[in-house]
């Protein structure tokens, strides 16, 4: 059985088959969907079952699991997943949906916006894996944007413009968007905003690409509302038809995305049904820009 | 000489000819101009050299203008035009482009968000009409989209779950999503008002969605769920089928209904002079009861 990827819009996204992930891999495996992610940027997989374990394992084979605090207000305590594993659940402990007005599940009401997974942390994100335990079948939709693409699609102008822009992101500029502003001294500490740079180069294909975020709250020395705005057109420029593939998720999907090539956002969904997603993070390995002293 | 009206995009917008907007106008041009006002939501008249005289005059002819001040942050002394007008232009008191930093042009770029003139306020406009003195050469487009389109788009259950919901809409709300500061002074002068998120127009009856982004909340929902459903609606409301860019040529003047439509300016050479001046035409009533 070998591997083979269908291409699954114009310019990205592939569709895996002929291996079972949740199975120990072969080098060449691993290296044919190393591959397929510095072409296509998002992989799907359908009909795996995996385990946490499993999961976790396929994961190491790309690199080192980020498993470091800092990405939500949900407590340890609270936590229904363990710390190498992101619940994009809307669920609790108890595995019960969150109450509507629940502050955990606003919080994560921010992942209806476009971002980039940890473009908040200094090191941000390599790959995410998204593990489609128990999906609903009307909304809840994964959706992906090309930012090599909306990159590429940039009038000269723009590209001269911006190539050594710096922004800052912080999960406070994309709840504080969603008007879910009151945080405490501990969160805003842990929040506390880092510097990416606009344009980054992919480490083995050498492509740029957008690196845009809604965690983007400001542009390093330019006015907040002349970034913002500015910012909000980018990103507009970034998730047309023509970059962007919605992904429809059956249960036992598994889909992986390039955090340095691509955004991603879910659709809304009825949050009165269990929709368990379990998702696993392939750690970056360095800054885009050094950080404010 | 009889006005006609073009249609420039395929669900509203129309180029009107055969008027001279300069001049007092007869009862039945101005009838003509509210008959295609009611269509096309949006009606763009070029080569119209009006003074401030003949602009009010001109817009006098659809109801009372509505009176800017207290709505935006300049102070009485740093007004450049009759307060009769809104100065959407980048200009100070002496029409030398505001610095980047300027406060009034930093407040100034919420216009780059979509929003509908004045949701702001209890009752909200009905027309604005924006003459074009000195325009950008690159950028600087005036973006419309069509709310009836948008609206009538909509599945049947999206439309059934908005039917009756109301929105909070303020001044701080679109200027918070830019991360402008505010002083306490402000913000008091910028208390939400209640709108009906989808509204009917008095003289077609057709439904529109009644969306700006001085939206903060809709009435009895989580602030965030509101947040991100708005942003939603805004989204397929703006998809490129519903919206017709302005290209302004100097002179030219477009006049939209705040009641069927949304706009926003795109960005341009600030550094340049863009001098657009408007005038608006107050509403008539509520499109729901105020919080007491």
């Amino acid at each position: 059985m070998t591997i083979s990827v269908r291409s699954i819009t114009a310019v990205f996204a592939g569709e895996v088959s002929g291996v079972d992930i949740t199975q120990p891999l072969s080098r060449e495996d691993v290296a044919a969907i190393d591959a397929g992610m510095d072409r296509y940027a998002v992989l799907v997989f359908h009909d795996q079952c995996l385990t946490d374990d499993a999961q976790r394992a396929f994961t190491r084979n790309f690199g080192a699991l980020e498993a470091s605090p800092g990405g939500n207000i949900t407590t340890l305590a609270e936590r229904r997943l363990p710390l190498d594993m992101q619940d994009a659940s809307n669920l609790d402990k108890d595995h019960k949906p969150l109450a509507r007005d629940d502050r955990r599940r606003m919080f994560n009401l921010g992942n209806r916006l476009w971002h980039s997974d940890s473009s908040y942390r200094a090191v941000p994100a390599k790959y995410s894996l998204l593990s489609g335990r128990i999906v609903v079948d009307r909304g809840g939709r994964t959706e992906f944007a090309d930012m090599r693409a909306a990159y590429d699609a940039l009038d000269d102008a723009t590209k001269a413009e911006i190539e050594d822009l710096v922004c800052e992101h912080s999960l406070i500029f994309s709840r504080g968007s969603l008007g879910f502003t009151e945080l405490s001294d501990t969160e805003r500490t842990m929040f506390k905003p880092v510097r990416q740079r606009l344009v980054r180069t992919h480490p083995v294909t050498g492509r740029k690409s957008l690196f845009l975020s809604s965690h983007a709250g400001t542009i390093v020395s330019w006015p907040v509302p002349e970034a913002r705005a500015f910012l909000r057109d980018l990103l507009e420029h970034a998730t047309q038809p023509q970059f962007v593939y919605s992904h429809q998720w059956r249960q036992w999907d598994l889909v992986i995305w390039d955090n340095r090539q691509t955004m991603h956002r879910v659709t809304r969904f009825d949050e009165t049904l269990v929709r368990d997603m379990r998702r696993t993070t392939v750690a970056g390995d360095a800054t885009t820009v050094a950080q404010a002293a | 000489m009889a006005i006609e009206i073009r249609q420039l995009h395929p669900s509203f917008v129309g180029e009107v000819s055969g008027v001279d907007i300069t001049r007092p106008l007869g009862r039945a041009d101005v009838a003509a101009i509210e008959g295609g006002m009611d269509r096309y939501a949006v009606l763009v008249f070029r080569d119209q050299r009006l003074t401030d005289e003949q602009q009010l005059a001109f817009s006098r002819n659809f109801g009372e203008l509505e009176f800017t001040r207290g709505t935006g942050i300049s102070k009485p002394g740093e007004l450049r035009l009759d307060p009769a007008f809104a100065d959407v232009s980048n200009l100070d008191t002496n029409n030398r482009p505001l610095a980047r930093d300027n406060r009034r042009r930093l407040y100034s770029l919420g216009n780059r968000l979509w929003h509908s003139d004045s949701s702001f306020k209890a009752i909200p406009a009905t027309y604005s009409l924006l003459s074009g003195r000195i325009v950008s050469e690159k950028g600087g487009e005036t973006e419309f989209a069509d709310m009836r389109s948008a609206y009538d788009a909509l599945d049947v259950a999206t439309k059934a779950q908005i039917e009756d919901l109301v929105c909070e809409h303020s001044l701080l709300y679109s200027r918070e999503l830019l991360g402008f500061d505010l002083t306490a002074e402000e913000r008091a002068t910028m208390q939400p008002v209640r709108q009906r998120l989808v509204r009917a127009h008095p003289a077609s009856g057709r439904k529109s969605l009644y969306l700006a982004s001085h939206i903060g909340s809709i009435i009895g929902w989580p602030m965030p769920e509101a947040r991100a459903f708005i942003r939603d609606l805004m989204e397929h409301a703006t998809q490129p089928q519903f919206v017709y860019a302005h290209k302004w040529r100097p002179w030219d003047l477009v006049m939209w209904d705040n009641r069927q439509t949304m706009h926003r300016v795109r960005r341009y050479d600030e550094s340049k002079p863009r001098d657009m001046r408007r005038t608006t035409v107050g509403g008539t009533e509520m499109t729901v009861a105020q919080a007491a």
